[in-house]
């Protein structure tokens, strides 16, 4: 018998915990409830669950605050779920440090894969559990070898250029996971190189000519619109 | 009241005084040098005239043009009639050139002003068209699937025992696909908030093109995984400034209505291309195509029920195309519609890009 991961719903909508509820639950998630913050975050610091699903409109506080708040003091990963669409609201909660975003309505199968890429990358310290013992990223057809500095497609090397491997090797390092433009930007040229992301758009597009089948048609690196980039997971 | 009213006969703007000045100056001069070719001085009167007409067509109110009559018939007779640089109001016909120009100005003034007014009432009425169109898409989209989701939800509520598993996931099935209609009615509600009124400017930025077709295209398989999708981009990188989400709400209601309103859709052709100055985007399905009849009504706001014989979802694409226009002309765009010789749909926008964005 295994332990279960505990997960927290802080929701105040009934109707929408009880179904993420029946839902985690049918997929051997052991789950508790909260319907205010100041529950959630007393639940948090007594039951130490495995992962937070966070709904941003509580009767109590802002849902960001509560982000705000544990942030201080824990690094356990947050999905935050809500109904405010737009992309300002999803960048901030990102950067504020969830680990990832669901707009409400979203469908059971999108809900149980984050799920899951989050409790992952609390299991391993880099973040990716292949790239901690292997040093290598693998997707598909796509190897992302951290050693040799290399990006191979089909076992070819892709010839990225040094930018180009570090965007892929961040994005893979976090693979499931949505970055920001700001973060991608922040973690390869520093603090001061601004909110222009012209250039790793230009970046990307160069990367996914040399990675993707069609650049259309992403099969490695997603655009979530407006938000960022994610890398798609391997098996 | 009364006092707004003259206001707005006799109103003033810098604009119109520009107007009224610069033609005034233009004739004036144009007079001088009539007048060095040919000193009989009778083609002063008519060209004051065609100022005074100018003047009148081309300024708001009864202002300018009045004055510029009264103007006109002063600087015919002071500067352009013998005795030069002196009044003389002894000449015959005189009387007849001030009446003229001051009844060229009324008359003038006046038929801009109901051309201005009738203008203004056409956009308003055209206006409060498309809401009430919008309003009556809106709410026949809501309607139909609430009808269907209480429905089904109360018939395996009622009947707990009567209902076979299969009817029971049947009707359950029926009120994922309602509810998941809903929520695209209700993304397209969402979009045009964002557009907001015809002040508010939306906020573009820089957006590569193959991205934001990407995504829609991706989001458009997951939802129907049985259509085939075929996406094409250029080589080059393409920078389009857009509201990427909401340009994503464009491709999306074109796409789905490429399968909804194909009939037989089987596969779908998204393209993005560079044509000129403009990004385009082509959108092409192998379905029946869209009726001749409606082709050329298909953008102005009417609805447009989906005539599916085989129906039993009457859907309207009123909601997704005119949200679909809406966005493209707030983004300066153009929209069209064709049928393709292999039979089909192409619905094709087109977004103005400048050239220092391609990179």
């Amino acid at each position: 018998m295994t332990i279960r991961d505990k997960i927290l719903i802080v929701e105040d909508e009934q109707s929408i915990a009880r179904f993420i509820s029946a839902i985690l639950g049918a997929n051997g998630y052991e789950t508790l409830q909260a319907q205010t913050g100041t529950e959630a975050l007393s639940i948090i610091s007594s039951n130490c669950p495995d992962l937070v699903i966070l709904d941003l409109g509580l009767p109590d506080m802002d849902g960001i605050e509560i982000l705000r708040d544990l942030r201080s003091w824990s690094s356990l990963p947050v999905v935050v779920v809500s109904a405010r669409s737009h992309e300002k609201d999803k960048v901030a909660a990102l950067d504020m440090g969830a680990d990832d975003y669901l707009t409400k309505p979203f469908g059971t199968d999108e809900l149980l894969a984050r799920v899951r890429t989050a409790i992952r990358h609390t299991r391993t310290v880099s973040g990716n559990d292949e790239v901690a013992r292997q040093g290598t990223y693998t997707v598909g057809d796509m190897v992302i070898d951290y050693n040799k500095h290399q990006v191979l497609i089909n076992g070819e090397n892709a010839k990225l250029t040094l930018s180009e491997f570090r965007i892929v090797a961040l994005l893979g390092k976090f693979a499931g996971k949505v970055l920001t433009y700001d973060y991608i930007i922040r973690e390869l040229w520093g603090p001061r190189a601004g909110n222009d992301n012209q250039i790793l758009r230009v970046n990307m597009a160069n990367i996914r000519r040399k990675i993707e089948k069609n650049p259309a048609e992403p099969q490695y690196i997603f655009t979530e619109v407006g938000v960022g980039y994610r890398m798609a997971e391997g098996e | 009241m009364k006092k707004s009213r003259t206001a707005k006969l006799f109103s003033f703007s810098w604009r119109d005084f520009a107007i009224f000045v610069g033609i005034m100056f233009s004739s004036t001069g144009l007079c001088w040098l009539m007048r060095m070719l040919d000193n009989s001085g009778e083609f002063a009167t008519l060209i004051y005239v065609m100022a005074v007409l100018l003047i009148s067509r081309l300024t708001n109110g009864f202002l300018f043009g009045l004055a510029a009559s009264v103007l006109g018939v002063v600087f015919v007779n002071f500067l352009f009639t013998y005795p030069y640089q002196e009044f003389n109001f002894t000449i015959a016909g005189y009387p007849l050139t001030f009446l003229t120009m001051l009844v060229v100005s009324i008359m003038t003034c006046t038929l801009t002003a109901q051309i201005k007014q009738q203008e203004k009432l056409r956009l308003e009425n055209e206006k409060e068209k498309m809401r009430a169109n919008l309003l009556r898409s809106v709410s026949h989209d809501i309607r139909t699937p609430l009808t269907s989701i209480v429905g089904a939800t109360s018939t395996i509520l009622e009947n707990p025992d009567s209902l076979s598993v299969q009817e029971k996931r049947k009707l359950m099935e029926d009120v994922r696909d309602e509810a998941q209609w809903l929520i695209r009615v209700v993304e397209n509600l969402l979009s045009i908030t964002r557009i907001n009124g015809e002040q508010t400017q939306i906020t573009t930025e820089p957006e590569a093109a193959e991205e934001v077709l990407g995504e829609a295209v991706r989001k458009f398989r997951k939802r129907f995984p049985d259509i085939t999708v075929h996406v094409g981009a250029p080589d080059s990188l393409l920078m389009v400034n857009m509201d990427p989400i909401l340009i994503e709400q464009v491709l999306a209601n074109l796409l789905e209505n490429a399968v909804i309103h194909g009939g037989n859709t089987t596969s779908v052709q998204v393209s993005v291309s560079q044509e000129g100055n403009w990004a385009r985007f082509d959108i092409q399905d192998n379905g029946r195509g869209i009726p001749p009849n409606k082709l050329n009504t298909l953008f102005d706001g009417t609805l447009h029920h989906s005539e599916d014989t085989s129906g039993d979802k009457k859907r309207n694409m009123g909601l997704g195309l005119t949200v679909c226009t809406s966005i493209v002309h707030a983004h300066g765009g153009t929209m069209e519609a064709a049928n393709s010789p292999e039979g089909g749909a192409i619905l094709t926008f087109r977004l103005p890009m400048h050239e220092e964005e391609n990179i």
